[in-house]
């Protein structure tokens, strides 16, 4: 595997993983349905 | 804009992580776990993320939010489907109403192939685990195997297409009780199940190809670092071409089940002042997870790892079925603990497929409670009926290249169709602005306001362009059946002439609907 291929899945994983667990732990402290 | 109704009891979302669970297990199916790696391997490697996530911001996430707010919108003049909602938007054009029929008509038209590929699924969940698949040692003993239990040849494995008939049973008929049970009670329950079990499968093979190293120690570049290699070293050439960017759209277009009337249904089942931004977001970054991270580390670097740097290239591009069907099982037989591991990697594509498909059944499902005031356990009959004898054109005929045919018009054709009408209606026929501030209608985050432009502007046009592409590039020679084998002829044929006709009965259904209604009109 290349340096550049470990940048580009890195990169890739780590704005999905942040983007993720962004999105999950807004959900948890926001209100429920009305 | 109509002004808003007096609500009559609607079904509802128990939870908010149950809405994005739901729409999360509609996005995730096989092409997660299949199509996408495949897809990656063939256009560029790591490079395919550039037009991949460019799409995605530009074309996936603004058609999510597009739909989900469509969908509450409609939902709180009682409408769960694309007819309704449309017509809620743009009251003023009596003829709006039948565009959203292709709203209905696209996940039916899934939903008779999907739920026969899905009982695949099961059957080889079942075929693995008591150890049927470990006997097979070869490519051509699997794919044997698997044109046997399709019913498209009768050889050693299978005399007959019953077995795969009664996995077809059991699974429609799952599909058929998670859906009377109702949005709550059936839809959310599922999915709040499944999408963990989904997730711990996955997880669960992703440690076993992680932990390949390198298992054929005659050839020690065959291993798991290298088949990642194979997925994600960049090859920046791949980038001058137009087909890896429309690859990379399609992609994008087609994870996230946007364009095909489910989002929609589903969002409708939310109240006026619920979320639909950090919603819709966190059922597109789940499906993403799924995909790029989970999708991507299975089946392409274990296939690696076992068939080589120079095979892997024909794997890749063999297509979803035997990726998912004849490749993965062979390369599990390597493995042990085979019964296991088998049953993990077809259970999670189970999973992924019947969270899919029961978000498919429930757009025809709600039009009939909405339109018709029928209650649920009718409409769920009358579907189940009706979807019940159309599957068997997808079970029987599958070799005359009918569940193409479905996939080409139900799932690609009418997708793109569907999605540009909604983005036009919504951006331009609702208006930006007042577009905007009902995205915004109880939202826990601002949307960044540069997507005032990308869904105004941006969006439509990709639209348009992908729409014009694919039409010269991929769907002319189809239309013209240019592809299809002389024998095969009068069967899509029939296809096509079975589709117009589920067409013009949605259409009439939408014009006695729409008639009732205005008759029962208080003076």
């Amino acid at each position: 595997m290349k340096l550049s291929g470990i940048v580009f899945l890195i990169l890739s994983w780590g704005a999905i993983v942040i983007l993720t667990t962004f999105c999950f732990l807004k959900v948890l402290s926001k209100k429920e349905l009305k | 804009m109509a002004k808003n109704v007096t609500q009559k009891k609607r079904d509802s979302w128990g939870s908010r992580l149950g809405i994005i669970m739901a729409v999360a297990g509609s996005a995730i199916g096989l092409g997660n776990f299949l199509r996408f790696p495949a897809k990656a391997a063939s256009n560029g490697g790591g490079a395919f993320m550039i037009p991949y996530f460019i799409s995605l911001l530009l074309l996936g996430i603004p058609l999510m939010w597009i739909e989900w707010t469509l969908g509450r919108y409609g939902g709180g003049f009682e409408h769960g489907t694309a007819p309704g909602i449309f017509h809620s938007v743009w009251q003023k054009n009596r003829f709006i109403k039948y565009f959203g029929v292709i709203g209905i008509f696209g996940p039916l038209v899934i939903f008779i192939y999907y739920t026969y590929i899905a009982s695949w699924t099961l059957a080889y969940s079942f075929f693995a685990l008591i150890g049927k698949l470990k006997s097979l040692p070869s490519q051509t003993s699997m794919q044997g195997f698997l044109a046997g239990f399709q019913g498209v040849e009768k050889n050693q494995y299978f005399s007959s297409i019953g077995p795969a008939y009664l996995f077809f049973i059991i699974t429609f008929g799952i599909n058929i009780a998670v859906i009377y049970y109702g949005i709550k009670g059936g839809i959310e329950k599922l999915c709040k199940i499944a999408m963990p079990l989904l997730f711990i499968c996955a997880i669960a093979l992703l440690i076993r190809v992680l932990t390949l190293g390198t298992p054929n120690l005659q050839q020690p570049s065959w291993n798991i670092t290298n088949g990642f290699g194979f997925l994600w070293n960049p090859d920046f050439s791949a980038l001058k071409s137009a087909k890896v960017w429309l690859e990379a759209a399609g992609q994008v277009f087609f994870t996230l089940s946007v364009g095909i009337g489910v989002i929609l249904t589903y969002a409708s089942y939310l109240s006026k002042g619920d979320d639909v931004v950090l919603s819709g977001l966190s059922a597109a970054s789940t499906n993403e997870f799924a995909e790029v991270i989970l999708g991507a580390s299975i089946v392409i670097p274990a296939a690696f790892v076992f068939f080589g740097p120079v095979d892997i290239l024909n794997i890749a591009k063999s297509g979803v079925f035997n990726l998912g069907f004849v490749t993965m099982p062979l390369v599990l037989n390597n493995l042990p603990m085979v019964e296991l591991l088998g049953f993990a990697w077809f259970f999670l594509l189970f999973l992924a497929g019947i969270t899919s498909s029961v978000s498919l059944a429930q757009p025809a499902v709600a039009f009939l409670e909405d339109e018709f005031s029928i209650n649920r356990k009718k409409a769920v009959t009358i579907f189940a009926i009706a979807s019940f004898i159309l599957c068997q054109a997808a079970i029987f005929f599958l070799k005359n290249g009918v569940v193409d045919e479905l996939d080409f018009w139900g799932g690609t054709f009418f997708l793109v169709i569907f999605a540009t009408i909604e983005t036009i209606l919504f951006a331009w026929v609702f208006g930006m602005e007042p577009a905007w501030d009902e995205i915004h209608k109880g939202a826990d985050m601002r949307v960044p306001k540069i997507y005032k432009f990308i869904i105004k502007y941006i969006t439509p046009l990709f639209l348009f362009f992908i729409l014009g592409m694919w039409f010269c590039q991929e769907w002319l020679p189809i239309i013209f059946m240019r592809n299809v084998l002389p024998e095969n002829k009068n069967f899509v044929l029939g296809t096509r002439i079975g589709l117009l006709l589920i067409f013009i009965i949605l259409v009439m259904l939408v014009k006695i609907a729409w008639k009732k209604k205005n008759l029962n009109k208080p003076l």
